[in-house]
């Protein structure tokens, strides 16, 4: 509030390396990304490409084996590195929270919703219990849980997935915390229910002015919940960009691949050929040299070898690509070679 | 001639040419919680499904989950017997084939590239299982014709001598698919065969799919709770709730002018990738109901928003519904 130029989280150079029997895999490779006070910041890209590893890290959940560096990991003015394991956890749950995909795992089988619900805010905060029960009650009912008081008492396995999700988005806003990270919250939901799920997070988020980092791979689901988007391929960020700017606009062929190989209704001819990416994602145990989507990519060059360049598409839209420039620009769209 | 249970049988009633896969009221039902004393409750996973599938054509099936999708692919591959109704496979009833028969006409492609190929076997060994259970051909021609089913799948010559866990999903996704072909099936159940896969390998997979219906003119039943991608493969829908096909139709009648409610809020939450629409609100409401108490008379009335009092009272019938296709809804 004090400094409102300020963003609410700013990441700098993270790494993770994780020991595998083969070497050291590379999950995250130096990446860059900010995330602005109560906005959407949408980490999308496939499996293996380090988006759940960065949330990990950043909540300080990753196992000791991996190590994890960065040049700053700053939360709110603070820098979260060199933290310790006491100061880590009194900040999540608190002042970061985590909705996971699975609730069923993610909530403890064991106690009633009522009892995990108060632990985050009675870990966190002098309250009573009463207030703390009175707060949970508050944030079942605006969650859209009917008969919250009674819902309390109930164990998990009693309620259905899209209750359960209902259940953890109340549970990371217990604490109003600053910052929520949402790992593939819907992948596990119905069609229906996952529109549900997105507009009450939606809601809840803008209400509360709550930042979120929405981690997915439904570029669907980017387009119609994202302020902001950070594409992941391999460990790197490859494009950064307003949401309306990047589906207007994608411009590493990355992004612009995976634009392509979803049918769009009224837009792809059904039964047609869709525009698939060749090839499997790189491995990144050991060192990656160059650009690590050369291999797949239908515009790869002798100079893709070479690190790519960030590159600066328009105010708040970076891409890493030899040849973002003109892939940002339609009329100068370079000829892809055909791939064999 | 391997399903009959009689030599020989007439082709079929009235010279119409029969469908690959025609489904006669068909309905399967579970007891639950049942005891030695107690009497469990019914849980009707499927009911009174009827439905036709053209040779040659892709039937999407579609719908949220615990519909009974599952449960009726698992019918159709003889997994499963129905609790009443028939199925019929090129116009042959199934009732009394054998299992080995059956599965020279109907095979399965799987979500899971995972948990579905036997990971102590080698590439060339699971391609091949079906042929060796069949008896078809000398250990050299299996060999060859493993080799050129991987070809065809697009996977290298070398994959025949791996293990599933050298492989991606999408590779492991290819071999399930080798696996389904090689008896030349005339069709094949997909049960939500791109799911577990990235998107950009699933385009790859879903362009296979195509190739190889037209290859070898299969049909398919394509079963999936992506609505982009049964619109880009099937040529008719079937929508289920709650065990019951609420609406069925071409693929123009459902994405051009659904009829169902149900079938409204379906396509209203399939999330298309146009930035600045938001998330609709599909008016739903947000209880899933219990597939061992459905709601009486039409089951989807409690989320229903036209829901009228006479629909919480009788169950609407599928019928011929006008411009073609079938409704089950009192209102449409």
């Amino acid at each position: 509030m004090s400094e409102p130029a300020m963003p609410l989280l700013t990441v700098n150079k993270l790494r993770v390396d994780l020991p595998v029997d083969a070497g050291t895999l590379h999950a995250v490779r130096g990446i860059d990304f900010h995330v602005e006070r109560g906005e959407m910041l949408c980490l999308v890209g496939e499996s293996g490409c380090g988006k759940s590893m960065t949330s990990l890290a950043l909540m300080g959940l990753l196992p000791r084996r991996a190590r994890v560096t960065a040049e700053s990991l700053r939360f709110d003015g603070m820098e979260l590195l060199g933290l310790t394991e006491r100061a880590r956890s009194d900040l999540r749950g608190a002042r970061m929270a985590m909705i996971f995909q699975e609730p069923m795992t993610a909530l403890n089988p064991a106690y009633t919703l009522g009892n995990q619900l108060c632990e985050a805010l009675r870990r966190h905060r002098r309250v009573s219990r009463g207030e703390a029960r009175e707060r949970a009650v508050y944030l079942l009912e605006r969650v859209g849980i009917s008969a919250a008081a009674e819902r309390m008492d109930q164990y998990p396995h009693q309620l259905s997935g899209g209750l359960r999700q209902r259940v953890m988005i109340a549970m990371a806003l217990m604490c109003e915390p600053d910052l929520i990270i949402a790992d593939e919250p819907t992948t596990a939901l119905d069609v229906t229910i996952q529109a549900q799920i997105l507009r009450l997070l939606r809601d809840l988020q803008r209400e509360f002015g709550t930042a979120v980092i929405f981690i997915t791979h439904d570029l669907g689901v980017v387009a119609r919940i994202a302020d902001r988007v950070a594409v992941m391929y391999a460990g790197e960020v490859i494009e950064t960009a307003s949401a309306e700017a990047l589906f207007a606009a994608p411009s590493h062929p990355y992004t612009q691949g995976l634009l392509n190989c979803i049918p769009a209704p009224g837009k792809t001819p059904p039964g047609s050929r869709l525009q698939a990416i060749p090839g499997v994602v790189p491995s990144l145990v050991g060192a990656v040299e160059g650009c690590a989507f050369r291999n797949r990519c239908p515009l790869a060059e002798a100079a893709c070898e070479t690190p790519p360049p960030q590159t600066r598409i328009a105010a708040g839209h970076v891409a890493r690509c030899h040849f973002a420039t003109r892939l940002a620009d339609p009329s100068r769209q370079p000829q892809p070679k055909v791939m064999s | 001639m391997m399903l009959a249970t009689e030599p020989t049988q007439v082709p079929s009633a009235g010279g119409e040419q029969p469908c690959a896969l025609e489904l006669r009221a068909l309905s399967k039902s579970f007891t639950l919680g049942s005891g030695l004393l107690r009497k469990g409750r019914k849980l009707h996973a499927v009911s009174e499904v009827s439905l036709r599938v053209p040779r040659g054509q892709v039937m999407g099936l579609v719908g949220e989950s615990g519909c009974g999708k599952s449960t009726l692919a698992k019918m159709l591959l003889g997994l499963t017997s129905p609790t009443a109704g028939e199925v019929l496979v090129d116009g042959r009833p199934i009732a009394g084939a054998n299992q080995k028969a059956l599965a020279r006409h109907i095979q399965p492609i799987f979500q899971d590239p995972y948990s579905s190929l036997n990971p102590r076997q080698r590439i060339a060994q699971i391609v091949g299982l079906p042929l060796r259970v069949h008896g078809i051909g000398s250990p050299k021609e299996q060999a060859a014709r493993v080799a050129e089913m991987l070809d065809l799948v697009g996977l290298p010559g070398r994959a025949a001598r791996q293990y599933p866990g050298q492989l991606s999903g999408g590779q492991r996704q290819r071999v399930a698919i080798a696996r389904a072909l090689i008896m030349r099936p005339a069709l094949v159940i997909c049960d939500e065969p791109t799911s577990a896969l990235d998107v950009s390998v699933q385009a790859q997979i879903l362009n296979l799919l195509l190739d190889l219906k037209e290859a070898f003119g299969l049909t398919y039943l394509f079963i999936s709770h992506d609505l982009a991608v049964v619109e880009h493969l099937a040529d008719r829908l079937a929508v289920m709730y709650l065990g019951r096909i609420v609406e069925e139709g071409s693929r123009e009648q459902i994405f051009g002018a659904p009829r169902h409610p149900y079938t409204r809020a379906l396509l209203a939450s399939a999330l298309t990738p146009e930035p600045g629409l938001g998330v609709p609100d599909i008016g739903l409401g947000c209880g899933q109901p219990d597939p061992s108490a459905p709601p009486s008379g039409c089951a989807f009335h409690p989320r229903c928003p036209l829901a009228e009092a006479n629909c919480e009272r009788h169950r609407p019938s599928l019928n011929d519904a006008e411009g073609g296709g079938r409704v089950a809804c009192h209102l449409a």
